[in-house]
């Protein structure tokens, strides 16, 4: 086994169980330690797919602003920052509906080579050009989108609205 | 230069889908069911940076393009879904998803 096979399964791993744990945990702020360290896990698997990039963007945006965004949004919706959450019990239609869908979609596998293949690197010059290039209405429409969901975002949390 | 398969990568952005939609289906905090929909996301970003590396040159570059416009889309979701949990938040108390009930007939 590679070496590189071996950080994939590491990081695999340390993915599932870092996302099962963040939704199974009673605590809400060890919810988001967890969600955390999912994302920086994710990161390290853009940086083995040579997207640094990527990477960059996933550690800035998801591990930095997103769970600083979700921490505030415990913050003040709380009394207590540490109350647990009450457990639901887990019925067996959640379970069996996700592991339908991960059947489903593994079921699709098949249709591609099990044989190892070399993985791209880009140079980010050429990703930004493509970015800006045959993608930018994409990225305009981005910009529109974010516009109005922070002028949303403002009207739904003013305060005084009838 | 790193060479891997690409199914065990498949079947990892698979399972975390699963995981999200478990998510989903099983907790009734609204902070809890974001972070679902984001594990999931992350799945289906994942899957466009696999086949972005296992692919030829230029079709290689479009699939990163999208899988960045695609964490500005979910990091956009968490706002305008943090600002629906304060509002909610201020008009019933409580952030269960149970409560959240005026819709209904």
């Amino acid at each position: 086994m590679s070496l590189e096979e071996l950080a994939f399964l590491g990081l695999a791993v340390i993915a599932l169980v870092t996302g099962l744990a963040a939704l199974l945990v009673r605590e809400l702020v060890h919810t988001i330690m967890w969600i955390a360290v999912f994302f920086v896990d994710l990161a390290a698997i853009y940086f083995l797919l040579e997207a640094p990039f990527l990477g960059v963007l996933q550690l800035g945006v998801y591990a930095g602003a997103v769970t600083v965004l979700l921490l505030f949004g415990i913050m003040t919706t709380r009394k207590r920052i540490f109350s647990r959450e009450a457990v639901t019990g887990i019925g067996p239609a959640p379970l069996a509906l996700a592991l339908v869908t991960f059947l489903f979609v593994i079921s699709a596998i098949g249709e591609f080579s099990q044989s190892e293949q070399p993985i791209r690197s880009y140079d980010p010059t050429y990703l930004s050009a493509n970015l800006f290039g045959p993608n930018g209405p994409w990225l305009l429409l981005l910009g529109l989108i974010m516009l109005a969901s922070v002028s949303g975002a403002i009207y739904l949390v003013r305060e005084g609205r009838e | 230069m790193t060479a891997l398969a690409l199914t065990g990568f498949l079947a990892l952005s698979a399972a975390l889908l699963a995981i999200g939609i478990f998510g989903i289906l099983t907790r009734r905090n609204f902070i809890l069911i974001l972070i679902a929909i984001e594990i999931g996301m992350n799945a289906a970003i994942l899957n466009f940076v696999y086949f972005a590396a296992f692919s030829g040159a230029t079709s290689g570059l479009t699939g990163q393009s999208i899988a960045v416009v695609l964490v500005g889309f979910a990091a956009t979701e968490v706002a305008v879904g943090l600002a629906i949990v304060l509002a909610l938040n201020r008009l019933k108390g409580t952030i269960d998803v149970a409560q959240a009930t005026d819709l209904k007939l």
